[in-house]
């Protein structure tokens, strides 16, 4: 330990000297002291994007310079005149019903133009598997994040001190947490008559018999947790409607086709009277794929005549917009003595919070990918997706994949330390190679799986480390 | 109530309410976007500029208490015609990805390589310690600091 600083310096710099590109230099990227500050106003040919072969060689972002001037613009960068702010009053309850909105005293307040209630708001639904989430909450707010009133002011600070004003009952119900609890008869439902939202089951060959003749028999249930993206730009959205009854909205949306299908659903206008502009994101991760405040916001600039924008506060960030999915994963694995995977069973659970979201393509993903990349005869996944009064989980870069690669990874380990064999050894055994079948039996090509495994042992000192 | 600052050498004052942040003033009243609202309780960095020679979250200081003060913020730091070395680093070694904690780790870079111009890695991952990034992971920026620092120490020594 005495020596790590040392050793972060010398690697440090060993990865800052200057390495050997084959790329051409462009003379639009080529910098050195003293250079002239360009301004892009056109994509700079980078050589290595156009250059074979591309990999290992340096490539600049065209939107970098923008990036370090500053001067990017983000859409809390962007104002209009007459704009207004807007803040969103989130629920104070896990699961309730709401059983009277009173905004007057808010409304009350000089300077505050609208307030927007669930109840106002055309087709309150919208989500891109289900339609299950409502845009604000209303009559039934199913967790803390659920929107329930928002409010545009002249500015951000009189828009927070209005919602203060604001008066909500509600009845609580009650909540359930637990994704195994929810899945229980007598749980607290969320949506009709059962929490288990979506499903999925792989079956390949014969597993209760592989598992009989198998040498060993591991089993072991792993957990992940809740992950929030933290894009350090929040979701923020503006928009502006014109005189011909069209609105625009600037919006840090990831994904704007699919959003102006939700915005012209929940406006309950035509697709071709909502213009979305999508501008410079300032991290996404999954978390900005799909429609948050937009309609929020629409509908207070109608109300307002007025631009409005909103800004999603970090802690609307963390309680309001998708996290990723905690899994419980139940995984027991059939071996033979000499470390040859023979069955493999995985009962998935994911826990999906209050509204599905991205949940279709997740439970699809981590049910494919959750065997590993190792070739097994026999297989039997099942996947679960079920409500809890939780914040609703989405996507979040890799779908599902992230959770059963700590699930099987950690097995393999467990497996190769019971038969006390070295864990690369155990991979390379068991690793997809050219034309191997994926669980879905899809035949998989441009498989480097052992050659990467081995490559990486090298160039870390797997086998050093080992003594 | 009115406000008077130097910012990237210009005198430039304001009429703000009381509770207006350094951050919001600079924003919203002088139009200078480039340091960013993240979180706005101090922990994310994407609001730092530097005050008489200290890198601060402008979110956590009051314009008020800034009054008189000297302020560098990112749109500080190109001159007219020549980009500050750390922006010329930072953009050759991919270090800026979203972009969006750029201009605050940009200036804390600047405010280190101003009292120490040729940090160790050590100091380097200390003096960002306040910024976050999500994208970069971090390796690509703390290699660009600790480039110019190289550079700065070569011409130093020529």
């Amino acid at each position: 330990m005495a020596t790590r600083t040392t050793d972060i310096q010398t690697d440090a710099e060993q990865l800052v000297m200057p390495r050997e590109s084959k790329a051409p230099a462009s003379q639009s990227l080529a910098l050195s002291g003293g250079s002239p500050v360009v301004f892009p106003l056109e994509l700079p040919q980078s050589e290595s994007r156009l250059s074979t072969p591309a990999v290992g060689q340096r490539a600049t972002r065209p939107d970098a310079r923008l990036h370090g001037l500053g001067q990017t613009q983000y859409i809390d960068d962007i104002s209009f005149p007459h704009m207004l702010h807007a803040k969103i009053l989130r629920s104070e309850y896990p699961h309730a019903r709401i059983l009277n909105i009173d905004t007057s005293e808010a409304e009350k307040m000089p300077g505050v133009i609208a307030t927007l209630t669930g109840a106002e708001i055309p087709e309150n639904t919208f989500g891109p598997t289900f339609q299950d989430q409502p845009v604000l909450a209303y009559p039934i707010v199913r967790h803390l994040g659920d929107g329930v009133v928002a409010v545009a002011a002249i500015t951000e600070q009189l828009a927070a001190d209005a919602l203060e004003k604001i008066k909500i009952e509600y009845e609580p119900l009650p909540a359930v947490f637990d994704p195994l609890e929810a899945m229980e008869d007598d749980a607290p439902k969320l949506h009709g008559e059962t929490n288990i939202y979506t499903s999925k089951v792989i079956k390949k060959g014969d597993v209760e018999k592989a598992l009989k003749e198998s040498d060993h028999v591991f089993h072991r249930q792993y957990r992940t947790q809740m992950v929030e993206h933290v894009p350090l730009e929040p979701h923020a959205t503006i928009a502006s409607w014109d005189g011909n009854g069209r609105v625009t909205l600037w919006s840090s949306l990831g994904r704007i086709t699919l959003g102006r299908e939700d915005i012209s659903r929940t406006l309950a206008i035509p697709q071709s009277r909502v213009r979305l502009i999508g501008t410079v994101v300032g991290g996404n991760f999954g978390g900005k794929n799909e429609i948050t405040n937009e309609p929020i916001v629409a509908l207070l600039s109608k109300k307002a005549r007025r631009p409005v924008k909103s800004v999603f506060t970090r802690g609307d960030e963390f309680v309001s917009s998708t996290i990723r999915h905690p899994f419980i994963m139940d995984y027991t694995t059939g071996v033979n003595n000499e470390g040859k995977i023979l069955a493999r069973k995985v009962r998935l659970i994911l826990d999906g919070g209050a509204y599905c979201s991205w949940t279709g393509t997740t439970i699809g993903k981590g049910s494919i990918l959750a065997p590993g990349p190792y070739n097994i005869d026999n297989i039997h996944v099942e996947a679960y997706a079920v409500y809890t009064n939780k914040t609703a989980t989405g996507a979040m870069r890799g779908f599902g994949a992230p959770q059963v690669c700590f699930a099987y990874e950690s097995q393999m380990d467990e497996i190769a330390h019971k038969l006390g064999m070295d864990p690369l050894e155990i991979r390379l055994k068991n690793g997809f190679t050219e034309n191997s079948l994926s669980p879905t039996s899809q035949t998989l090509q441009s498989v480097a799986l052992k050659e990467s495994l081995t490559q990486a042992a090298d160039r870390f000192g797997w086998k050093e480390w080992q003594k | 109530m009115l406000v008077e600052l130097r910012v990237n050498g210009e005198l430039r004052s304001a009429d703000v309410p009381p509770e207006t942040t350094l951050l919001k003033m600079l924003r919203e009243s002088l139009e200078l976007t480039g340091a960013k609202l993240g979180c706005d309780v101090g922990d994310c960095g994407t609001c730092t500029v530097i005050i008489d020679g200290i890198s601060v979250n402008s979110c956590l200081m009051l314009a008020a208490r800034a009054n008189g003060s000297e302020v560098t913020t990112i749109e500080g730091l190109a001159s007219s015609n020549a980009l500050h070395p750390l922006q010329e680093k930072f953009e050759e070694y991919g270090a800026l990805q979203c972009g969006f904690c750029g201009p605050g780790m940009l200036m804390s870079a600047k405010s280190l390589l101003d009292k120490n111009s040729n940090p160790t890695v050590y100091e380097v991952r200390d003096a960002l310690a306040g910024n976050l990034c999500r994208c970069t992971g971090y390796t690509k920026i703390i290699e660009a600091v600790i480039d110019v620092g190289r550079n700065m120490k070569a011409e130093t020594n020529a």
